[in-house]
């Protein structure tokens, strides 16, 4: 026993002292999981990381910034109406596999997407009538109408070019060993060597990348079944950079005394309240205004994040063009005399107290979800005309009591589709999208603004479109903003160039090792 | 050898109706429980007709009974199904998680053998002295101890404050298990082919999550070892080897240590049980890319077919395991006959 022992202290020691000398490898963790290995398929924000490594859109984004540039499009033409846009492409580009990228290929992969009708392709099919090829390195996206946004658009995945001698026609893929030849051909600056899932991904820098060539060779994704072992890992030594989704303690007490690199992201998530408007005890505005008014976003920041994200009075985040305030001026933070304004307006006393079920689901959003409705509830009954049941779900029974509108009021959050203030705002009270989001609004005067924001690309009509809609927000109250999630990444001293903007792309290309 | 085999016959016709009885004991839970699999796959913002859709595509719109009927048809073709989150076979992730399980459950009960056995003993031959307390009081404690728990302790001291041990996944990352990978089994993948650094890496993965099951369950063992022990101490061949002059030392471990092993024997099987489902928890722990993982993930997911294939699996394992143990039995034992 005693020399197995000894035997193993000598491997593993040995091991270690090898690994450490491979600095071109560079290990991150993460928390998330890979969906399907397919960009007709995959609606997530990890995926979709996966394919901004490993892919190239027409358009992207300058790592750490908002601001769009042409990639592997060299720029683009929009028609008078708005609703065709011509992008011309870049010249000699291959794919790692040597395959060559053209025209044909921007309209295959977009045709499939729309084909294969997978989650995603609403991104596609909802806007775009046809991709047409003009010439080898000129393609045309003719529109349903005039669209504002579809060069953010095309910088998602779903709208990357993929090898058609790769991808089957035909189906979804799930993993890379479904792909022919077996591994995801590239047109980023990494290509995926192999992928074992739950357990590690492999990138190694693709040599025929058309842009400059990464900073590291190798990144090794290794996946985590929780944050506390994820932050241990980073602790010990075996990972030498974490991101998505460490708890609030280990980041504060990361943070603490310099060890590691930390970035601290203002992300583009942000969590809300929603009410069910058609049937529920929200039917009524006012009680809507009543709850929205009784939230202290700045004591749920301190008490449950630690101080971590920051309180959003808009449903806009901060940092976005058109946003606004509006919340704080018209309903206030944590403001009881007017809840019990509208509630004693309303009929309702000491004696009769309005009652609600506010739900929450414990896991889905991690750990802190518990503490932030108890903090809530804490927070409404501050008001003694209020008395809130806390009641809580699991995902997936949270999801069928939504669409079911068996919650009157329940938290939730968001990740964009696109960067766009559009994407904040129409999803929930546009009458399509908020009856996907188990919220039931519905209003012809604002289905009518969505569609004049959506359809033009005049800054200042956008401006006053959206200054109206918070404004309005505030009094139909069909969401309330309470938070927006800052991101955490922790590395290694010795890890650079970790750049990740309000688009939450984190391009592995920009890491470097600078000892 | 003709009664054997009939014995083992029998045994694997009786599992069936075990197997049969868990699935469908498990089919009825989740299809009552609240929640499904469509509404998690498809996220927040599916509309209502895309969700309908969805489950009519599933056969999640049909009635429970005819579901039911329906997977029944698919396991007599021993097609466990496809998963309803991924679009793959579910016996694709169990085939892949399986062997992660099996070296983790062996080592934990390899573990808690080497612990449990001699701790047993040794608490016997002292019996109410100061070491016989101190290892009853042990054998409770780490019994009561929830196996996570000890899992993230073992992880703290031995993995981050004294840098022993790793404390997630099954190897170093930049091993790239990938380049190995052949049965699964990594701990027979690295010595097939001969690198030695990377099977010490497995073993060396290998330690903290295999000590954190063996240590909750060596608990049982030191006490059954010791009540057994203490029975066959009192024994006239033990009285006899003893008036024989025969070195205490060896009266113990030689003549009563084995033969207290026979029910301990028996209770390995009843342990394995226990062992499985220990190794959900420390799977979740260690990051430990196995089949608990898989099932705490996919039990998340309402990924029906997925849960149901993974407790068949488990359901099978126990049964081959409480049917090598009768065997082992029968060889260890000349007083039994099958």
């Amino acid at each position: 026993m005693k020399r197995l022992f000894t035997l193993l202290i000598v491997l593993g020691l040995a091991f270690s002292v090898s690994a450490a000398w491979a600095q071109d490898t560079l290990v991150y963790g993460t928390t998330d999981k890979v969906t399907q290995m397919d960009v007709a398929g995959a609606y997530d924000f990890h995926t979709w990381e996966i394919f901004q490594n490993v892919g190239s859109g027409l358009m992207q984004y300058t790592p750490g910034t908002t601001n769009l540039v042409p990639a592997l499009a060299t720029g683009y033409t929009v028609n008078a109406a708005g609703d065709e846009y011509t992008f011309k492409l870049r010249k000699g580009v291959k794919f790692s596999n040597g395959t060559p990228f053209t025209a044909s290929v921007v309209k295959w992969s977009i045709d499939r997407v729309a084909k294969l009708n997978g989650d995603p392709a609403a991104l596609v099919t909802q806007y775009v009538k046809s991709v047409d090829v003009v010439d080898d390195y000129t393609v045309k996206f003719v529109l349903k109408g005039p669209l504002s946004y579809l060069p953010a658009l095309v910088a998602t995945p779903t709208y990357f070019p993929m090898d058609p001698s790769v991808y089957p026609e035909d189906k979804i893929v799930q993993d890379v060993g479904e792909l022919n030849g077996g591994e995801i051909v590239a047109l980023g600056p990494y290509r995926l060597t192999s992928f074992k899932r739950d357990e590690e991904a492999v990138f190694e820098a693709n040599p025929n990348y058309w842009g400059k060539e990464p900073g590291i060779q190798k990144i090794i994704i290794r996946y985590f079944a929780d944050a506390t072992t994820m932050r241990l890992a980073l602790e010990k030594g075996e990972i030498d950079l974490a991101f998505k989704t460490l708890n609030p303690s280990d980041i504060a007490d990361l943070t603490k005394g310099g060890k590691y690199n930390a970035v601290k992201i203002p992300g583009p998530q942000i969590r809300y309240l929603c009410f069910e408007t058609s049937e529920s005890v929200f039917k009524d505005k006012k009680l809507r205004q009543a709850v929205s008014a009784l939230i202290n976003r700045s004591e749920i920041n301190q008490k449950v994040y630690l101080g971590q994200n920051a309180p959003l009075y808009s449903m806009i985040p901060m940092g976005m063009s058109y946003h606004t305030e509006d919340f704080k001026t018209a309903l206030g933070d944590g403001n009881v005399a007017l809840a019990e304004k509208i509630l004693k307006g309303l009929g309702y006393s000491k004696a009769k107290p309005f009652t609600f079920d506010l739900w929450y689901t414990p896991s889905h959003y991690g750990d802190p979800e518990v503490n932030m409705a108890e903090v809530m509830k804490a927070q409404m009954e501050k008001s003694s005309l209020v008395k809130v049941n806390l009641k809580s779900a699991e995902w997936a029974t949270y999801k069928q009591q939504w669409n079911n509108k068996q919650m009157p009021v329940f938290f939730l959050g968001w990740y964009p589709d696109y960067i766009d203030p559009d994407d904040y705002t129409s999803p929930f009270a546009q009458t399509e999208g908020s009856k996907g989001m188990g919220i039931f609004f519905s209003s012809k005067a604002w289905d009518d603004l969505f569609i004049q924001e959506q359809q033009t690309t005049k800054d200042a009509v956008r401006n006053s479109t959206f200054a109206k809609i918070q404004k309005m927000w505030t009094d139909e109250v069909p969401t309330v903003p309470i938070f927006q999630g800052n991101l955490y990444i922790f590395s290694k001293k010795n890890v650079s160039g970790v750049k990740i903007g309000p688009t939450l792309i984190f391009n592995y290309d920009q890491l470097k090792f600078t000892k | 050898m003709r009664h054997l085999a009939s014995y083992v016959l029998t045994r694997f016709l009786l599992a069936i109706p075990m197997v049969f009885i868990m699935l469908t004991i498990i089919f009825v839970v989740l299809r009552i429980m609240p929640g499904d699999p469509v509404s998690a796959m498809l996220g927040d913002r599916a509309p209502l007709r895309v969700i309908n859709e969805k489950k009519h595509t599933l056969g999640l719109d049909k009635p429970i009974a005819a579901q039911y009927v329906d997977y029944l048809g698919q396991l007599v073709r021993l097609d466990l199904g496809d998963s309803m989150i991924f679009k793959q076979k579910v016996s694709q992730p169990i085939i892949e998680k399986l062997p992660a399980t099996i070296e983790l459950t062996l080592f934990g009960l390899l573990a808690s053998l080497a612990i449990g056995v001699p701790l047993g003993a040794a608490a016997a031959r002292r019996r109410r002295s100061g070491g016989d307390f101190g290892i009853r009081l042990y054998a409770n404690v780490v019994y009561c101890i929830p196996v996570f728990w000890l899992g993230l302790l073992f992880q703290l001291v031995f993995g981050v404050l004294l840098g022993w041990f790793p404390i997630s996944g099954r190897t170093s990352p930049r091993l790239e298990a990938s380049t190995f990978s052949w049965s699964g089994f990594y701990i027979v993948d690295t010595l097939k082919i001969g690198n030695l650094a990377a099977f010490g890496d497995v073993m060396w993965h290998l330690v903290l999550p295999a000590l954190t099951l063996g240590v909750v369950l060596s608990g049982i063992f030191v006490r059954l070892t010791r009540a057994n022990m203490l029975d066959v101490l009192k024994s006239d061949y033990i009285l006899a080897a003893r008036a024989r002059g025969v070195p205490e030392r060896r009266v113990v471990y030689n003549h009563g240590l084995r033969n207290a092993l026979i029910p301990i024997v028996t209770m390995l099987g009843l342990q394995f049980s226990l062992l499985l489902a220990g190794a959900i928890l420390t799977e979740s722990t260690f990051s430990w890319p196995g089949m608990g993982r898989l099932l705490v993930e996919r039990i998340y997911l309402r990924d029906y077919p997925v849960i149901q294939g993974v407790i068949v699996v488990y359901t099978l394992l126990v049964s081959v395991m409480s049917l090598l143990v009768d065997l082992l039995y029968a060889a260890i034992d000349p007083r039994v006959k099958y």
